[in-house]
């Protein structure tokens, strides 16, 4: 796989091998082809409008003394996003979500969840405005494209869960005027807008509840996208319904091929499609693979355990030294991992149910987001090397890696403008 | 009274040790004068305190919340916790004793909830949190710490790297 910041020197000296030797064997050496798609992959990947639509970092910013302009090791700390490796990744755009966990639904509830996805929102603004050499915080389609121009990276601002939005209607023009352009309607359990797919009540409002439905309206107002991820069924076609402006899913799946209740089904694709909205793939690997059973680990787990002394009886040290035993077998049986062979099949598959226009990335870096291949927001080039393996054009690659969203966000944009309009008539 | 939290928070995410997951546990903290008495409720996946107390995610051995809970499940909950969580209250560490726990979800995302109150009659200057818990278990284990002190909240992550925060008011 595609290391930036390892590659560059070796990637150099390659393509001017390939230059010196182009008529004569390369046309027939397969390391010689996969270094030129490589390169072409990596032209393609420099020339379009890279945008990501979901990550979760504001979680990471709110960690005390975290720096958005270090770059921090993902395999140390975890940290899946910051500027140094979008650079690192040429990852030109992203939706920073605002997350606050759902919690009691009652006003101090509601107060308390608004104060903190507000924290959120200004710590997101703050750190656009430290690093603004860098990044800049964008609020229209047209931003992205102004500021990869400029060489910055658009940082755009979402919320996901619409809990912080209480049952009080006006606050969807606050999380507005502070920059939010989309709203993920609901998280893993129920709210008072809709129905979680993960909620393990069941569903509550069979979709989007009638406030829920009042929140889709002025969001289309304003011109906030409608998201649909973590929603249940019933709430994509609900959205699909009461939205005057296409949709967004903005990290999910396709079912048919990952049969997860989080990803869509063909049907579904069907009508995203009709709707002119989009789905974004994401790099959960549930989503994307099935794991297969590991029999190797389970089996050495098994006889670890099975010759360990009594918990109770076991000291400090000897505990520890279970942990290490444990996290050695850990790592010497790994699962198979999800790949980005397996976000190419989900686009694959997307594109012959929905086509071309409707697909698009969410890779939910910092909320569980990270495959091999693709395991931080450095190694994003890795899912076009593949597209390009594929036989995807450069123009396909645009549409998947922005020009989707764009095209979505400009229409959710005019939807707004006329409903304005139509008031002010 | 602290009231209970009613989610399955993961974020996008599943729970499986090699998929790379997002690690999570959420930590609420709650203060108000007029009660003098700061609520702490943690939430933390059953899979976790299981491979973290008895090294195995399924066990059933402690059946924490069940009617065969084991006699040991709570001195061995606690002599974990008391490892990588701590709360000083006006630098006094805050001494937790459980005074309720419950499970929520279900599968993979069972969560337990463990509930501690602790009187503060003197006005609350100071909060120092520390919560590494399963950062032994994870590299990458983050902690959601939620602080509510008289009406005004604040959200902290703290991790392996970074697990301990002092908030003053």
């Amino acid at each position: 796989m595609f290391k930036t910041s390892q590659s560059y020197p070796i990637l150099f000296l390659l393509i001017l091998l390939i230059s010196g030797c182009k008529e004569k064997s390369a046309s027939t050496d397969p390391k010689m082809e996969e270094m030129k798609l490589t390169q072409k992959a990596l032209e393609i990947h420099k020339r379009v409008l890279t945008l990501d639509t979901h990550s979760d970092t504001p979680l990471r910013m709110i960690e005390p003394g975290f720096d958005m302009a270090e770059r921090h090791d993902p395999r140390e700390t975890g940290s899946k996003v910051d500027y140094p490796r979008m650079i690192e990744g040429d990852l030109d755009a992203i939706f920073f979500a605002a997350f606050v966990s759902q919690d009691i639904r009652d006003d101090d509830g509601n107060t308390r969840a608004k104060d903190l996805c507000l924290q959120m929102i200004d710590s997101i603004v703050a750190s656009t405005q430290k690093n603004s050499n860098i990044v800049g915080l964008a609020l229209n389609p047209e931003d992205a494209y102004t500021m990869e121009k400029a060489g910055k990276r658009a940082i755009y601002i979402g919320i996901e869960n619409g809990y912080p939005i209480g049952e009080d209607l006006s606050n969807v023009e606050l999380y507005f005027d502070r920059g939010v352009r989309y709203i993920t309607l609901v998280h893993s359990a129920n709210n008072d807008l809709a129905d979680s797919a993960t909620d393990p009540n069941g569903p509550e409002h069979g979709g989007i509840s009638a406030f829920g439905s009042a929140v889709v309206q002025e969001m289309n107002r304003l011109g906030i996208m409608v998201d649909v991820s973590h929603g249940n069924d019933s709430v994509f076609y609900d959205a699909i319904s009461m939205s005057k402006a296409p949709i967004i899913a903005s990290h999910s799946n396709a079912r048919s091929i990952t049969d997860h209740q989080r990803n869509m089904t063909d049907e579904m694709l069907g009508l995203m499609a009709k709707n002119g909205g989009v789905v974004q793939l994401t790099m959960l690997a549930n989503y994307l693979r099935e794991a297969p059973p590991n029999k190797k680990l389970d089996s050495a787990l098994a006889t670890l355990r099975g010759n360990m002394k009594p918990i109770e009886d076991m000291t400090l040290e000897e505990r520890n030294a279970m942990r290490r035993s444990t996290q050695e077998l850990n790592e010497r049986y790994p699962d198979p991992p999800a790949t980005v062979k397996h976000v190419a099949d989900h686009i694959d598959h997307i594109v012959k149910v929905a086509g071309i226009d409707h697909v698009g990335i969410g890779c939910d870096f910092d909320g569980g987001g990270g495959i091999e291949g693709v395991f931080d927001v450095s190694e994003v080039m890795n899912i076009t090397i593949e597209l390009v393996r594929r036989g995807y054009t450069e123009e396909e690659i645009r549409k998947i890696w922005g020009g989707n969203l764009i095209r979505v966000f400009k229409e959710v944009q005019a939807v707004a403008k006329r409903i304005q309009s139509e008031e002010k008539s | 009274m602290l009231k209970w939290l009613c989610v399955v928070f993961t974020l996008g995410l599943s729970t499986s040790i090699v998929d790379h997951p997002l690690r999570l546990s959420l930590c609420e903290i709650e203060y108000t004068s007029n009660k003098q008495i700061l609520s702490i409720n943690l939430k933390l996946f059953l899979t976790d305190v299981n491979e973290a107390i008895v090294f195995d995610p399924y066990s059933k051995e402690l059946a924490f919340c069940q009617p065969n809970e084991s006699a040991q499940a709570n001195k061995m909950l606690m002599d974990y916790v008391n490892r990588f969580f701590y709360v000083k209250a006006n630098r006094k560490k805050v001494d937790l004793k459980i005074k309720s726990k419950r499970l929520s979800g279900e599968g993979e995302n069972t969560a337990l909830w463990v509930y501690f109150e602790h009187q503060q009659p003197l006005p609350l200057t100071s909060l120092e949190i520390k919560n590494a818990v399963f950062t032994d278990l994870f590299f990458d284990q983050n902690n959601i710490v939620y602080v509510h002190v008289n009406g005004k909240s604040k959200s902290l992550m703290l991790n392996k790297k970074t697990s301990v925060h002092q908030l003053k008011f």
